[in-house]
Parts: structure tokens; sequence; C-alpha cells
């Protein structure tokens, strides 16, 4: 085993770290930032910022921990005078012509530069306060990307981004010394389907997205973890809220899933989650009337009811948006009838990062459609809406586009509601995936969870909870407490989950038992 | 135990009052001609004597560049600092690109007018003022809009000043 660790002491500490480990990320395990800018985990190593300059014992100069590899025995000190003093020195060159505009930056509060200048900066200029700082207009860079080259520190991030990530370089650094900045290809726009990674890989708010322009400050935004219902790709996401409102979505790191980056699709995919036409409230069809609110003891009845006379062939049409739990408890739902499962799946064009492998915008624009399958869901909506024509009963969880001609009862559960579904007997109202938790499985057959980022429009209550209450009043199991327990009884009854649980599934997702059916 | 009780004795017979009345009127009329303490309020606002602090606290103002267009960036600090909640801003752009509040609305009945609005305030836009005539005839009125924060007129309060606490 000696050859798998190399060991060495950084601010005191010992840490033992794989042989070829950057100082900077060995720094990380001390619980030692080491400031830095040029330098991202996603990205190749530059080594141009000098941000990360530290002490390492015996060497003749300070070196750069973001492009020095640990070395067995190795004493490092990132806190010395010396290491200190550079970095000051490196801050202050920086803040020359930056601009203290940090009032109407959209990335104050969250900027790397305000962070790192009131971690070790000098507390005030040297020059003069006549100094002319250099000005240059904004560029518009492309769909979702502004240039604000005031801000511009040079890093270049957003550079070797496009250069080594999505092998398409459009962007420069352009003249030289205090002049250079940020150039864009004379005939290019930043319009390539993953380039609004480079607002999130900017360090300071030179590179800002139209999409978030003004909209919110860092500190009034609340984060939760969730998964991108884009695609099948399943990238990590984490929701911004301000105000229960869904303001942006910014990937959360995954090494297994979609590493540092989101895609724009994903990215601006979240206006939904903040429709303001939701249902409020159950909706039940009285004799001869129109659907009328009533409370939630009222509807399910009703909703069991139906079910329990359903005599015959019985239909469940889903949204592949909707949550492994609540797919598993529909199928439960219909368990000893019989019933068609059917999701409906959109499809677009494929989008692939070609520098990450098996990251892409996936054809398949649905977080779910794995799930569905692996549950017995078919994908031939369209057979199914035939089968429902003749069905006794009708499900159908969250399809705003449904448009259903049946003999039999129509139950629906959604967010919305479609005119196709103001024919339902029963209307139940759920919550949306930003306002519920639970899981998705992407097409690698990854279950992943997400978690509740604001809260669901009046009495809507997620799928998970109108589907166990529904089994409970049909006299089938008993309520359930919370959305563990929902995955906890998908674990106990389907294979593929088995053994797998929301707290070993954790943050970042858990594969599944089974290998998952390969889709056209 | 008995307790002890004074009794006082009417006079007996009608006595006159005048000598009583005079006293108290001749002590009235002595006040006639004694330093006023007091100030005609509405007629006058302020004398030699005495003056409104230019510490004091009142309702804001929002002061304006030369063309006349408030200074506020909509940084979003001095709703976060506002410990009464009173403030509501919703940023956005002008015409010209640059951040600027397109909802900038004062709660005055909320405000408990701390001054920390001005303190934060990177600007030097919003400020409170050094006023206190606030009557109005409904009570609407008194949330205060961009446009009226930046009408009002009175002078601004220069606020403590740590570095020179006494105000010299």
């Amino acid at each position: 085993m000696a050859n798998d660790v190399v060991n060495l002491t950084i601010d005191g500490m010992p840490v033992s770290v794989p042989p070829g480990t950057l100082l900077i990320e060995a720094a990380k395990q001390a619980g030692v930032l080491v400031p830095h800018y040029c330098y991202h985990p996603g990205l190749p190593v530059a080594g141009l910022c000098r941000m990360c300059l530290v002490q390492v014992e015996k060497a003749p100069k300070l070196q750069i921990a973001c492009a020095t590899p640990v070395a067995e025995g190795m004493v490092v000190d990132t806190q010395s005078e010396q290491a200190k003093s550079a970095r000051m020195g490196v801050l202050e060159l920086l803040l020359i012509n930056h601009p203290l505009d940090c009032p109407i930056c959209d990335q104050a509060g969250e900027c790397e530069l305000q962070d790192f200048t009131f971690q070790e900066g000098r507390p005030a200029t040297r020059y003069s306060p006549d100094y002319a700082k250099r000005f240059n207009p904004v560029e518009d860079f492309g769909p979702d990307v502004l240039y604000v080259p005031n801000r511009c520190i040079l890093c270049t991030r957003c550079v070797r981004f496009m250069e080594d990530v999505t092998k398409e370089p459009v962007l420069n650094v352009s003249e030289r010394g205090d002049r250079a900045y940020i150039g864009i290809h004379p005939e290019a726009r930043l319009d390539h389907p993953w380039a609004g990674n480079v607002v999130d890989l900017c360090p300071v708010g030179s590179l800002l997205s139209k999409d978030f322009l003004h909209k919110a400050r860092a500190w009034e935004l609340d984060k939760t973890a969730s998964v991108c219902t884009g695609c099948s790709q399943g990238c990590n996401v984490t929701l911004d809220t301000r105000d229960n409102v869904v303001v942006r979505v910014r990937p959360r790191p995954n090494l297994d899933v979609n590493r540092y980056f989101i895609c724009d699709h994903g990215r601006l995919n979240y206006r939904w989650m903040n429709r303001g036409d939701r249902i409020e409230a159950p909706l039940v069809k009285r004799a001869g009337a129109e659907l009328q609110a009533v409370d939630w003891d009222e509807a399910l009845a009703r909703a069991a009811t139906v079910l329990r006379g359903a005599g015959g062939r019985t239909v469940a049409l889903a949204s592949p948006k909707l949550s492994t739990e609540a797919l598993f408890l529909t199928r439960e739902l219909f368990a000893g009838l019989d019933w068609t499962g059917a999701v409906q799946i959109v499809m677009g064009e494929e989008a692939p990062l070609a520098g990450v492998p098996n990251l892409a915008l996936r054809p398949e624009r649905a977080p779910n459609g794995t799930a569905a399958q692996l549950l017995g869901y078919s994908r031939d909506y369209a057979a199914a809406l035939k089968a429902a024509e003749s069905a006794a009963v009708v499900l159908v969880l969250d399809e705003p586009e449904v448009t259903i001609r049946t003999a039999g009862a129509l139950i629906y559960l959604g967010t919305v509601l479609p005119d196709g579904a103001r024919d339902a007997e029963v209307v139940l109202p759920i919550a949306n995936v930003a306002e519920e938790e639970g899981s998705f499985v992407n097409r690698d057959g990854r279950v992943q969870r997400y978690f509740q980022a604001k809260p669901a429009p009046g009495m809507a209550r997620p799928a998970w909870w109108v589907l166990a209450e529904l089994l409970t009043a049909l006299g089938r199991g008993e309520s359930l407490a919370g959305p563990d327990a929902a995955f906890d009884r998908l674990a106990r009854s389907v294979g593929a989950f088995a053994g797998l649980s929301y707290a070993s599934i954790g943050a970042l997702g858990k594969p599944v038992n089974t290998a998952v059916p390969a889709t056209a | 135990m008995a307790i002890g009780l004074k009794v006082m004795k009417r006079p007996g017979t009608q006595v006159s009052y005048l000598r009583a009345t005079l006293k108290g009127m001749a002590l009235t009329f002595s006040h006639l001609w004694r330093p006023k303490v007091t100030m005609q309020y509405p007629e006058e606002k302020s004398s030699k004597d005495w003056t409104l602090s230019p510490r004091w606290r009142g309702t804001h103002r929002m002061l304006t560049d030369e063309q006349g267009r408030a200074k506020c960036v909509a940084c979003g600090l001095c709703p976060q600092i506002c410990p009464a909640n009173c403030i509501k801003l919703v940023p956005g752009e002008d015409e010209h690109g640059n951040r600027y509040p397109l909802i900038y609305e004062i709660d005055e009945f909320r405000c408990v007018f701390c001054g920390y609005c001005q303190e934060v305030c990177p600007e030097e836009a919003i400020h409170v003022g050094v006023h206190y005539e606030n009557a109005e005839y409904s009570r609407d009125r008194f949330v205060y809009d961009l446009e009226r924060l930046c009408a009002q007129t009175h002078p601004v309060s220069t606020l403590w000043d740590p570095s020179d606490p006494k105000g010299e």
C-alpha cells in the first residue's frame, strides 16, 4: 500500500492523498482553502493567476498550489508571512483596475475576488483617488452571456472551458499587459448548448447570465439540492430560490454524472416550477355540475370509490417528471387489476459536451423515463391512449397536454388543470418537483434524490402522499410518514431497488441493482 | 387602634374669598411678564434656543443626481439591513442598461427610524430626514414610493459619527 498514498503536512496537519494529487486539492483535505482564481477542478491547470502561492519547505521559491503535485514528506505552510504577502501583492495588482461596483454586480456575495480580498487582501489602495480605472464597455457574448471587461481578472477559466471542455474554442485572451481582455471570435457567438457554464466558472462578475441579471442578490437566495428535469441525463443541480420563487438553476458537482456542468437547456428549464395557475384544492365532479373544491377526505373517498368499482381494463398515463415513488405507488394502486401504464416522453436533439465522456443533453427530455421502464410502464403512449378509450378507469398523473377520450371514469392528479382533465371525476392537486422530496432514476440507472425547495401552493400535496392515502382508503397499506417511507416500500417490492434507502443514496445517488435496458 | 384624624374646622361665619382670589390672579398675571419657555409652533419652528438636531432621524428622502434621477442602484443592502423589514425593492434596468430600482417603497409606519438604511447605502442615496411633520388623510399615503422619496426636500440626517461622537 505504500505506493498508493503520499503523506505530507499542510499547515501542521498530516494529510494522506493519492500520488499525483495537486497541492491545492490536498490542502482542501486539511481543511485549508488556498485562494485561487485560474484553478478549477473541472478544467486543465493553467497556473497563471499566481494567487495560490504557498511556501513549501526546502523549495527555493514560493510554489503555486494548483500546479504542484504532492510529494512524500512535503511540509507546506499556506499561511507563512512570505506566502501571505505574495498573495496580498497579487490581489493588489488584480484590484488596480477592478471597479468598485459590487453594489450593482450580480456576483457580489458569491465573488471569489470579494472573498479572498476580505480574507487576506490589502485594506486600502495605494493608488491616488484620482486614478482613472481602465474602462471598456459591456459586450454581448451570446444568447445568455454578457461580458463585463472591467471586472475581468483574466483567469481564463472561460477560455479553457470553451477550448478543452466544449471543444469549440471561440474565446481567447486578446491584447497584452493591462489592456488584455477576453475576446470572442469576430464571427462567432457564445451559443454552444453548454456555454452557460462560463458564467458559473467566472470567479468574478465578469461573465453574467442575462437570465439572472439584476434578479436577486446572492445573499437572498436559499439553495436546495435537486436534480435537473431537462433530460434523462439527471444532472445534479442546485435550485436557488428567493421568497419561494425559483430564480436560478446552477450545477451541483457530481463527478459520476455531470462533473461541474449543466447545459443551457437545463439551466433555463425552471420557469414552469413557478407557475401561478396551479390547482390548489382537490376537486370532485358533483352530479350535473362542474368540478367543485372539496377537502382531501372527501376527494380521496370519491377516488377510492371510483377505483373500487373498476371492473375491467384500467389505464395509467403518467408523466416521466414524476418521482420514482409516485410511479411505484401508482402501480401499486392497480395491483391485481388489468392495467396498462404508459409514459409520454418528448424527444429532442442530443447536445453532447465533447470534453466530458458520457455527458450530454439527451434526446429524451424527461428525468425519470428509466424508472418508469423499470416499473413496467410502456413508452407506447399512443397505444395507451387508445386503450384508455375503452377503459373503465383512467388515471392521469400530471400530463398537462392530455386530451383523453374515455368511456370510463377519469381521475386526474396534477399540478395544473388542463382542459382535457375537466371531465375528470376527481382532480387531486400534487406538488411539482421543486415542492416535494423524491428520487429520479437517470438513463444510466442511477437513483438520485431531489429535495424540497419551496412550499406547495394551497392544499396541494406530494404525489407519493396522495397515492399512499388513496391506497389506505382502499384498505391496502398504511399511510406513509414521508418520501423515505415510500422509497422503502419500493425497495422492498422491486428488485432493482432492493437494499437501497434514502440514507444510502445520499445527495449524490447510487446505481440501481439491475442493468437498465437500453432505449432506442 | 384608632386612626389619627385631623378634623378641620369650617369657618363658622360667612367670609370673603376676595383676598384669596386676588392672590391667585396676581400669580397668574405675574407670568405674563416672565420669559417665555414655549414656542409658537406652527408659525415658529425653531428658535435661537432650540432647533431640531441635525442627527434627527425622520421620514426618508432619496437623493437624486444632476438629472433628477434617484441615486439608488438597487443593490439590495437597505432591505437586507432593515430591522423592521419596511423597504420593498425590486431591481431592474433603466433605459441605459444601468441597474435601477423598478420599485422602491418604504412603509413609514413600519419603519423604526434606526437610520441603518442611510448608514449602509453605498451610493449615499437613501437618507433619513430631519423632518417630523407627517400628517396625512389616509393610511396608504404612508407607503412612500420612489417618486415621493425623491420629491422630499427636507434636510437629511447627519447620523451619529463614531469618529466625532459629540458632533463637533
